[in-house]
């Protein structure tokens, strides 16, 4: 047997010091080193793309890679997400977009193509379509015929470019504020926005796994053409 | 566990990676891994050493020395495809970096490692053909230039030594009247080609072809010159006529396989499809020819 090497990755922002033998894939070990499965092995070719993360900002394919070869990098995975400051303290703009946009049937793909999306909005957050499917095309979907995906991720840009500004979405804090103040709610001491801290019942749609809810008063339910 | 076990050698240097691989029995090298890793998990590779050259920073590099465009072996299709010395003087490259697999592939793999790999499918070795190019390769007796066209013996199987590491893939800077172009047909984005054609082209003052390069990917052993073609063009002036002839020529030196993409007579008809149009760009981006193709 070949012997284990201890490494160090930065997995969300957290460090993790493991022991992997040289010849364990990177996907091996953030799904069972790590316990964080969602990141997906689809076709164990590197066709699907099911497993791409970002590793120090790159999408790669996690199982075209040894897990030695991210020694001390960053790695993000889609259980990331939520704790970018884009999210705040939700859903990310991208995984809204997929659940707005039905960019999923079984699912299966859909980490791999948040990644994706995440690297290209990273670099580019006013893509056309064209940049979009080029973007996901090693990512492969087998339900949805790539349609809402599309949908999905220019979603996504749209919402990220209604937040003014990287430092955590000013604008939709104090919308929140506001909505908070109008609905009769206490809108918090000092106005000073600490994240998500609605009153039960404030932005539920009903769906018994409402996904927060939109911060205006667009129309939650019908929104196919927006 | 996919792969078999092996010894994980990660050096930092050319020469500590080269002292390695004399020292070291059968050992392969990791770069990229586009394509190593996946023969690693299937087990259709088995090495016992496994010399990966990913930390030699000194390999990253793309750029013009000497007159020479230089590729160093950790110089990515994706570095490649967002350089703005290749999209203003490298047609050929520029039309190929962003064809070679998909956007998480060209992030990792590399042009040096696609070449090494020798796939009669692989994109570049047909430009450094077209190009007149070289590999650099060093092994415990120094360097060593291999031109392309000596480079790539059977599918899979190059010139390089077991003990050698290729350090780098060049091809000549272009004069101010010379054009390049790549054109690939694949049955969908991502794919390798059914067929494709890397073409350069150098024009005298008069507007005369001084020299043309014609490398040929997936419908032969290896990448393959089309030196038939070559000559046809050599000499004379370009025209439409001139470059259907090329194409025919290319074709009937082409010898692709039927495969369920296709059969060997659609490919070397697109063979020649793809002939025409590369030296159609080709001309175009020399400053020669103003006409657009008229049929795509």
């Amino acid at each position: 047997m070949s012997e284990t090497r201890e490494i160090t990755l930065t997995v969300n922002g957290t460090d993790h010091t493991i022991d992997v033998e040289p010849r364990k894939l990177l996907v091996h070990a953030i799904r069972e080193d790590l316990d964080m499965t969602g990141t997906h092995i689809g076709c164990d070719t590197g066709n699907c793309g099911a497993c791409t993360v970002l590793v120090d900002g790159e999408p790669l394919k996690s199982c075209l890679m040894f897990t030695a070869q991210a020694d001390g990098s960053e790695v993000m995975t889609v259980e990331g997400m939520e704790d970018l400051p884009e999210s705040d303290g939700d859903l990310h703009p991208l995984q809204e977009g997929f659940h707005e946009e039905h960019g999923l049937q079984c699912g299966y793909c859909t980490p791999g193509m948040i990644m994706s999306g995440k690297a290209l909005l990273d670099e580019n957050p006013d893509p056309s379509e064209e940049e979009i499917r080029e973007a996901i095309s090693g990512n492969l979907c087998r339900c949805t015929g790539y349609q809402n995906i599309v949908k999905s991720i220019e979603y996504a840009a749209e919402k990220l470019a209604a937040q003014p500004a990287a430092d955590g979405g000013r604008i939709i804090a104090e919308e929140l504020a506001d909505a908070q103040t109008d609905g009769g709610a206490d809108a918090g001491g000092g106005g000073e926005f600490t994240g998500y801290d609605i009153d039960d019942g404030e932005f539920t749609c009903g769906a018994e796994n409402c996904c927060g809810g939109p911060t205006t008063d667009a129309d939650h339910t019908g929104g196919g053409d927006t | 566990m996919k792969a078999a076990p092996f010894e994980h050698h990660e050096p930092t240097s050319v020469d500590e990676a080269v002292s390695l691989l004399e020292s070291l029995d059968g050992p392969t090298v990791l770069s990229g891994g586009q394509s190593l890793v996946p023969m690693l998990r299937f087990r259709l590779a088995n090495p016992d050493v496994v010399v990966d050259i990913n930390g030699i920073e000194e390999l990253g590099y793309l750029r013009e020395e000497d007159g020479f465009l230089k590729l160093g072996a950790l110089a990515r299709h994706a570095d490649v495809e967002g350089s703005e010395l290749i999209a203003e003087k490298y047609g050929s490259f520029a039309d190929a970096a962003p064809l070679v697999a998909d956007p998480q592939i060209r992030n990792r793999g590399t042009v040096v490692g696609s070449v090494a790999q020798a796939d009669p499918k692989g994109d570049w070795g047909s430009l450094l053909i077209a190009h007149d190019g070289e590999v650099v390769a060093r092994g415990p007796d120094g360097e060593r230039v291999i031109p392309a066209d000596e480079f790539f013996l059977l599918p899979y199987d190059t010139a390089l030594d077991e003990d050698e590491l290729i350090t780098e893939v060049r091809v000549p800077t272009p004069s101010d009247r010379e054009g390049s172009a790549y054109h690939k047909l694949k049955r969908k984005t991502g794919d390798y080609a059914m067929a494709g054609v890397g073409v350069r082209l150098r024009f005298d003052d008069d507007g005369v072809i001084e020299a043309a390069g014609i490398g040929m990917t997936a419908v032969d052993i290896t990448n393959a010159r089309a030196s038939d073609a070559e000559d046809h063009l050599e000499g004379e002036r370009p025209t439409p006529d001139l470059f259907e002839a090329a194409g025919e020529s290319a074709a009937e030196e082409s010898h692709p396989e039927s495969d369920e993409h296709g059969d060997a007579a659609y490919k070397e008809r697109m063979v020649k499809v793809l002939t025409q149009r590369a030296l159609g760009d080709a001309a175009e981006r020399a400053g020669v020819v103003k006409q657009r193709r008229v049929s795509r």
